[in-house]
């Protein structure tokens, strides 16, 4: 079904605009993407991108840290700035006749943010705090040791924060640099969803950035490394009462579209709700695990196809055999017609699910243009995913799962060690 | 038609109007309707008043393992076939388990409904709970249990719960430990289930792009046929713990990269609803956003804390007011000192007027934005009929307009004693 009051459209600075006018609420939300992220950073200034989302909102131009809080708080309004791998985003959240004044704060904190010395050095503590925080967590840690092996001299090896390592050596300048060349009108797409006509929307944009002349430089694309497949085991002992076991194999990109959709498919059959083979098989019938599921991420550069779960450590090698056997099984069974049906069903319905508030409809849509799909991937996808055939995820699960996953486990010592 | 037989129980008690319709079925049953024209999705979220407080004495980890066992299905639904069906024809279901409820909602399009809702009565109405499924089944609560254990967050708080209120409702852990689940039994769980989900202990919210008349003909098609009753053992009323001081507990675990603060204080049920929508308020005023007092002070200003944050969670018979702090062991009691004195310029100190236009705005765009979906107004009604009634829901934006600085000043008098609170610290071993 296409989206209705669709627009898409590029002001002459080459900003891009993309407005949905949603009647339902009295709400506008918006989302200002820049091709900007982890991908985009060194590895030795890995975290440069969250350092700077962290410390945008603390200082412009014009407003210190405590005014920019207290304008967006006192409207009661969310705006909030943040870095992933692939993209940068500021999202905002208004009640409609707010949406002019903290759409225009958004500008501001975009175009001439100051990062304050003792701002940076407040938010570099805290993130490095948060690096220390996340190993708390057995599943962070099995996942940071399994990207580790998958991507190595890659950006998507480190997680968005970056490493103590790396985050320590940030300054003010490294920021100011990063900004000074990523954040340019040729580099943003502004996704605006709710109850605004598309000619309003396009306006606001023009009227709040339609003076910012993109510079003569070209934008760096980095150059990264290829990925081989080097499978390897790798086990984190830790004192604790489950045993994390996860399983990756290489998979494609979201630019190979064809190998990206069986695969999506593919994470839907096995992982994907309370009807997903790794659910019935290792969780319904065999009781091994509470969370056991699997995840594929849309990525621009090529992505990952992981399967986990937590077990009782003494199950810890069954749980590998189980799951390695519900992957690499589809390589030599093909799927039941009624099997492929029922995945079909549940990706393209419950994708359909996801685009329900004002927020989850920018974001999508601002997403989609900035990993360099297109708006219309919203519309091909479906059904692209329903002319999917049985000897695809055959020959899709033949060319990625054959060579052994990486497997990434922590847990006691004694259950974890190579056996 | 099939709803001229029913009852409409619906009559505004407050000014605000309430935007569902709310019926009772000929058997008792709670139904609440909202047609959402401009959706397609539909959301059905059952409500049933059977959480962890009304589990018999030793029946500990029933209500939630009992949550599970309801998707293992009936005489005529096989397990995980509930699950197929929903997911199958692209919707989602799940469910949850606390103190005062056990909920199971289900999202799909509007034109499923019709197929998928008489297999989503029968099990929650019909849940025969096999032995050996129950068996099984039992392993994977354990896994769960075992999984919380390996979360700091999840020790503290329960932790606190448990020295907040001791041996008393709120105080019981949810999941149970493993050895006390490893005492349930099959029968003890049917006894269980046919005691409690029964018409007038369940409420049904049907939320979205589903006409009133078509909704009511489903419900009462789906939902017409009870279990035979049982009566389980009785449960003990025991009361809370008063804390006449502040009464602390200390958790020392491996792992732990930062130590943490966790204060608590206990507010009025929900028959007190105005004090309780003001200490939300005074939640936000604390701890909520960057110009928050806390917050400012304490993270922005002092940098003693590498967070802070405030919760407000209103219970049917008594609700909490946390504030959580992350940081290093060496800040703990200055910290704590802090939160002390603020608390108790409180009491002495009326809010200004900025401050208090600022949080009132705050929470009720928060409202706005958290009443934007079907799955989120099936929620809202249903949880507030569970623990009293749907229409105090919408009641919140005009509660928070009416309290003004002396009744936000009496509140903080009357519940945020700076004296006399619960906190439990976590420190590395």
């Amino acid at each position: 079904m296409p989206t209705p009051h669709l627009h898409r459209t590029v002001l002459d600075n080459g900003i891009t605009v993309i407005a949905v006018e949603n009647q339902a609420a009295d709400i506008i939300a918006a989302r200002l993407f820049f091709r900007a992220g982890g991908r985009w950073e060194t590895l030795d200034q890995a975290g440069v991108f969250h350092l700077m989302a962290a410390t945008m909102t603390k200082g412009t131009a014009n407003l210190s840290s405590a005014e920019i809080a207290e304008k967006v708080e006192s409207i009661g309004a969310e705006l909030g700035v943040s870095a992933a791998a692939d993209y940068f985003l500021l999202g905002l959240k208004t009640v409609t006749p707010d949406f002019p004044e903290m759409f225009a704060l958004a500008g501001e904190i975009l175009r001439s943010p100051t990062f304050p010395e003792s701002e940076v050095a407040l938010e570099q503590q805290l993130t490095l705090q948060n690096i220390k925080a996340q190993q708390e967590r057995p599943f962070n840690l099995a996942f940071f040791q399994l990207r580790e092996a998958m991507y190595p001299q890659h950006p998507y090896q480190s997680s968005i924060l970056g490493t103590e390592n790396t985050v320590s050596q940030l300054t003010p300048g490294v920021l100011e640099a990063y900004h000074q060349h990523y954040f340019r009108p040729d580099n943003l797409i502004v996704s605006i969803s709710g109850r605004i006509t598309p000619d309003q929307a396009i306006a606001a944009v023009n009227e709040l950035f339609g003076d910012w002349q993109p510079p003569q430089t070209e934008i760096i694309t980095p150059k990264l490394p290829s990925i081989t497949a080097q499978p390897s085991r790798n086990a984190l002992p830790q004192q604790s009462q489950q045993s994390i076991v996860m399983l990756g194999y290489h998979a494609p990109a979201v630019q190979k579209q064809e190998d990206y959709r069986v695969l999506k498919l593919v994470n839907t059959y096995l992982a994907n709700g309370l009807s997903s083979r790794l659910f019935v098989e290792l969780r319904e019938k065999r009781g091994l695990a509470y969370d056991v599921s699997g995840f594929y991420p849309t990525r621009i550069e090529p992505s990952q196809f992981v399967v986990y779960m937590g077990t009782a450590p003494e199950n810890t090698q069954t749980a590998i055999g189980g799951l390695q056997e519900e992957v690499e099984g589809l390589r030599e069974t093909p799927l039941l017609p009624e099997e492929l049906q029922a995945a079909k069903n549940k990706l393209i319905g419950q994708y359909a699910l996801g685009k329900q508030t004002n927020a989850e409809i920018a974001q999508m849509f601002g997403w989609y243009e900035t990993i360099g799909v297109g708006i219309e991937f919203d519309q091909t996808f479906p059904d692209a995913i329903a002319q999917i055939t049985p000897d695809q995820v055959q020959d899709v699960a033949q060319r990625y799962f054959s060579v052994s996953p990486y497997v990434s486990l922590v847990g006691p010592e004694k259950y974890i060690s190579a056996s | 038609m099939v709803w001229t037989t029913l009852q409409q129980i619906t009559q505004p008690r407050v000014n605000t109007p309430f935007p569902a319709n709310v019926f009772r079925l000929n058997n008792g049953l709670t139904v609440i309707h909202q047609h959402l024209p401009a959706t397609p999705v539909t959301v059905v979220d059952v409500w049933v008043r059977a959480g962890a407080s009304v589990e018999p004495d030793n029946w500990y980890g029933m209500a939630h393992f009992l949550e599970h066992m309801i998707f293992k299905g009936s005489k005529q639904i096989g397990p995980g076939e509930f699950d197929w069906v929903v997911e199958n024809t692209g919707g989602m279901t799940n469910a949850a388990t606390s103190h005062d409820y056990a909920h199971f909602f289900l999202t799909t399009a509007a034109q499923n409904l019709e197929t998928i809702l008489p297999y989503f009565a029968d099990i929650l109405l019909h849940a025969t709970i096999p032995d050996d499924e129950f068996l099984c089944e039992r392993d994977v609560v354990i896994e769960e249990i075992r999984s919380c254990q390996d979360d700091p967050d999840w020790l503290g708080f329960q932790t606190l719960c448990e020295t907040v209120y001791g041996e008393s409702t709120y105080g019981r852990s949810i999941l149970g430990t493993e050895e006390q689940v490893k005492m349930r039994s099959p029968n003890q769980m049917r006894c269980f289930h046919r005691t409690h989900y029964q018409p007038e202990n369940m409420t049904v919210t049907l939320i979205g792009g589903i006409e009133q008349e078509e909704a009511l003909s489903l419900l009462n098609r789906a939902f017409a046929e009870f279990e035979v009753r049982s009566e389980c053992p009785p449960r003990t009323s025991i009361l809370a713990p008063i804390h006449h001081k502040i009464a602390r507990t200390e958790l020392r675990l491996p792992h732990l990269e930062q130590a943490r603060l966790m204060m608590a204080w206990t507010g009025p049920g929900v028959d007190k609803l105005d004090d309780a929508v003001g200490l939300d308020m005074l939640s936000v005023l604390l701890a909520y956003g960057r110009t928050s007092r806390l917050v400012k002070e304490l993270r922005e200003e002092k940098q003693r804390v590498w967070d802070i944050c405030g919760e407000f969670s209103l219970q049917r018979g008594s609700s909490l007011f946390t504030i959580s702090a992350w940081l290093e062991t060496p800040h703990l009691q200055e910290v704590e000192g802090i939160i002390q004195e603020r608390l108790d310029q409180l009491q002495t100190q009326p809010i200004g007027e900025a401050e208090l236009a600022r949080i009132k705005r705050l929470l009720m765009n928060d409202y706005m934005f958290s009443t934007e979906t079907p799955s989120q107004l099936a929620s809202l009604y249903g949880y507030y009929n569970t623990i009293s009634q749907a229409e105090l829901s919408v009641t919140y934006p005009q509660r928070i307009a009416n309290l003004q600085a002396e009744d936000l000043q009496r509140i903080a008098k009357r519940y945020l004693t700076p004296d006399r609170y619960v906190v439990t610290v976590m420190k590395t071993l």
